[in-house]
């Protein structure tokens, strides 16, 4: 078995989400809209679920807007926001979000609308202060992811809340990264909008929440039935519903023990690969990240190597986004954060998860640098390369 | 543990049918795409499909080597190696053809980018050998010596493509598809179940895939670069104007733009001036030609002086008798045994002694018949 050290790409399904398919699956049926009992019945699934999921951000199950997942959830808030507000015209967010806010974004400036892209520190952090000075009465909406799924930095967003307020503009965090791996409370952080994502605490793919405070300022993007309290139509997918509700709750029940467990692992690996790779350099915050993942330029070699490498190894691994093609392009994070292309293309991720254990990490502190010696010396990062 | 091999897979069927057989031969086979065309880095599914089509390196052609992968169970990558192949083919390419030669992108890619580049990517993945699809054989003789060797199928023969290879690289090589026809690659393929069983040939130059290259060059350059000039006969006399020296090449005959009653192609191109001389068929009858940058597959044969081999100065073009001596600057002089056809400078000139490649080097300039240089 491989080595699976990608949990922010995707996390591996929950045991209590597989149970939860399995249950439906062998005794499932009817549309939770449908008056029958089989559909009542189901209906019942679908809001326990959402109350399941509701709960883990401290929201209300009504609500909750299933979605497809956290790409659909991002474009419901940015497009429904400013399909719902009719005359505001200018959005802001920064530069390092997840291409379904940064995608979206560029769409809406084609269509004339102003963009603006608040830039972050060295570590990845964003300013609030930044975001605050570009905020006026034309705003509709402010988008923001809280943890960054390239390099773990948390936002400080709390303060956001009042001034958003002050300017009639949404608030929307993109929580996908943290929901599940650190406490997130939307009373706390006084947001309009959460985005929530399946798949990376457990579910499947193909499911997501969005968390609206107030239905009446955003629009359905998605039009059709009146499900979704009218936020997003289409039959509800029940057999992802009942999944998520189960991962997002066994991950609640286990956060604090995972979180504090996993951040151990992801310490020691990252101070026992000091110690072998001189050079070697964490991207993101010293504290203030999320505890599972690791964003790190290892000197003097291509990512891309490295990656296949360690794959070929058993160790599974990410860098930047994949093209169509199946190839890596270097990370827009790192290069908002000031990294040079060179030392993008070097870094790579290492995001942990509750399947780790202390051999595998034990295992994993052997192999890297072993493999980043071999790659080092065999393919020495050229001028050109580096490119 | 078998030796794992590095399968250089293009989605065609000759580099598929290679890593199926090195896999059926039970080698430890990672197949990986090289990225290397420059175009295609925007959004691959927004391209016209035309534009996708035909050439190396799309989305579908790594998508047809993915599914290969799949079905005869090996691992596989697309690698990025755009910058590589920029600098040191795609620059070549655009250079060479404004100093007024003709390249030839396939052997520059395998000298820099197959057998340079992919194999240092071989070493950091652990690989023991490169493996691609060429149609060429490598044997090692009782002296331990390598040897590369035409092709069992000779109108599918690449050995030509492959001169600059050493002893070295040939050693951590290996070609599956040497000793096999195109017929019986692709009846394997179809026996194998591979998707790419009947997919057509490339014949393009990969990233060149409308075949203008005039325009490529004239894309990559700024227009200070460009040599605009005239067209000249033999006695200097003007015959037409052209708007840039990397529109000819030697020996060509189409597209000179002149109304004349006798048959004229391009015998000689001077960069510097701008003047691309032409001249009537029997003026490109050349009796040698220098090259440089010689490599030999064996450099101990270079120790012997004047040595009898055939040369082939064109891919296409059947092996002649020559001579050749090389000296201590990597050029050669090679002397035809009879007078010769037309020589295009900066093709690539492939000594041969019967079935064996000896080496080759670049074209710098032809030696004309009946006349001493």
């Amino acid at each position: 078995m491989p080595i699976y050290l990608d949990h922010n790409a995707g996390a591996p399904l929950r045991a209590e989400a597989a149970a939860a398919i399995s249950r439906l699956l062998a005794d499932g049926r009817g549309n939770p809209s449908s008056v029958h009992r089989s559909g009542q019945r189901s209906r019942r699934m679908l809001e326990a679920a959402r109350s399941q999921v509701a709960s883990v951000i401290g929201a209300e199950a009504r609500q909750m807007v299933f979605t497809s997942g956290g790409t659909e959830s991002n474009n419901l808030a940015i497009f429904g926001a400013i399909t719902a507000a009719s005359r505001r015209r200018k959005i802001i967010s920064s530069e390092i979000e997840h291409s379904s806010i940064l995608a979206p974004l560029a769409e809406l400036w084609r269509r004339g609308f102003e963009v603006v892209r608040v830039a972050p520190d060295s570590d990845g952090r964003i300013d609030p202060a930044r975001v605050l000075a570009a905020l006026n009465n034309d705003t509709v909406i402010v988008t923001l992811g809280l943890a960054n799924s390239e390099v773990g930095t948390i936002q400080d967003l709390a303060p956001l809340a009042s001034g958003c307020g002050a300017a009639d503009a949404l608030f929307h965090v993109d929580a996908a990264q943290a929901v599940g791996r650190v406490p997130v409370d939307v009373a706390a952080l006084g947001c309009d909008l959460m985005t929530l994502s399946g798949h990376k605490l457990g579910a499947p793919a193909g499911v997501g929440a969005l968390y609206v405070r107030d239905v009446a300022r955003i629009a359905p993007i998605v039009l059709g039935g009146p499900h979704e309290s009218g936020m997003r139509a289409g039959t509800p997918n029940l057999l992802g519903a009942v999944a998520f509700g189960a991962a997002t709750e066994a991950a609640m029940n286990a956060m604090r023990e995972e979180s504090d467990r996993i951040g151990l692992l992801a310490m020691s690996l990252l101070n026992r690969l000091r110690e072998t790779i001189p050079g070697l350099r964490l991207n993101g915050p010293p504290i203030g990240r999320l505890p599972n993942t690791l964003n790190l330029t290892f000197p003097g070699v291509l990512g891309e190597s490295m990656l296949i490498a360690l794959d070929l190894e058993g160790v599974e691994v990410s860098m930047g986004s994949a093209c169509a093609a199946g190839a890596v392009e270097p990370s827009h994070v790192l290069r908002a954060m000031g990294r040079s292309v060179a030392d993008a293309r070097s870094s790579l991720r290492i995001s942990l998860g509750w399947t780790n254990t202390a051999d595998e990490i034990d295992a994993v502190a052997a192999t890297i640098p072993a493999v980043w010696r071999r790659v080092a010396d065999a393919e020495p990062l050229s001028e050109v390369s580096a490119r | 543990m078998k030796p794992r091999v590095l399968v250089a897979m293009s989605g065609g069927v000759d580099s598929s049918v290679a890593a199926a057989l090195l896999r059926e031969d039970g080698y430890n086979v990672v197949g990986v795409a090289m990225r290397l065309a420059p175009e295609p880095s925007a959004p691959v599914a927004t391209a016209p499909v035309a534009k996708r089509r035909g050439t190396c390196c799309s989305h579908d052609d790594f998508e047809d080597a993915r599914r290969v992968a799949e079905r005869m169970d090996f691992p596989f990558y697309v690698i990025d190696l755009r910058a590589d192949f920029a600098a040191r083919v795609v620059d070549n390419f655009v250079s060479e053809y404004l100093g007024g030669r003709t390249p030839n992108p396939c052997v520059m890619c395998n000298r820099e980018i197959k057998f340079d580049r992919l194999w240092s990517r071989a070493r950091a993945l652990n690989a023991d050998y490169v493996a691609t699809g060429h149609y060429a054989r490598i044997e090692q003789g009782a002296d331990a010596r390598f040897h590369l060797l035409r092709a069992a199928d000779d109108s599918k023969d690449q050995s030509y493509f492959l001169f600059t290879l050493g002893q070295h690289e040939l050693s951590r090589t290996i070609f599956p598809l040497g000793a096999m026809t195109k017929t019986e690659v692709r009846a394997r393929a179809r026996a194998l179940g591979l998707a790419t069983a009947d997919k057509p040939e490339s014949q393009e130059i990969c990233f060149v895939p409308d075949g203008d290259y005039a325009s490529f060059v004239e894309r990559r350059s700024d227009l200070a670069q460009l040599r605009p000039g005239s067209i000249i006969d033999g006695e200097g006399k003007r015959l037409a104007d052209h708007a840039g020296v990397h529109r000819f090449t030697v020996g060509q005959r189409r597209g000179l733009g002149i109304a004349s009653g006798e048959r004229l192609y391009v015998r000689e191109i001077r960069a510097e001036s701008g003047e691309v001389v032409a001249g009537p068929r029997e003026e490109l009858d050349s009796s040698g030609l220098i090259a440089n940058r010689v490599s030999l597959v064996d450099e101990s044969i270079a120790s012997g002086g004047e040595l009898s081999v055939e040369v082939k100065i064109r891919y296409r073009h059947r092996a002649i008798p020559a001579t050749m001596r090389v000296d201590s600057a990597r050029r050669a002089e090679i002397r035809f045994a009879a007078d010769g056809p037309a020589v295009t400078p900066g093709q690539a000139c492939v000594f041969y002694r019967g079935e064996e490649v000896l080496g080759g080097g670049f074209i710098e300039r032809t030696i004309t018949a009946g006349r001493a240089t």
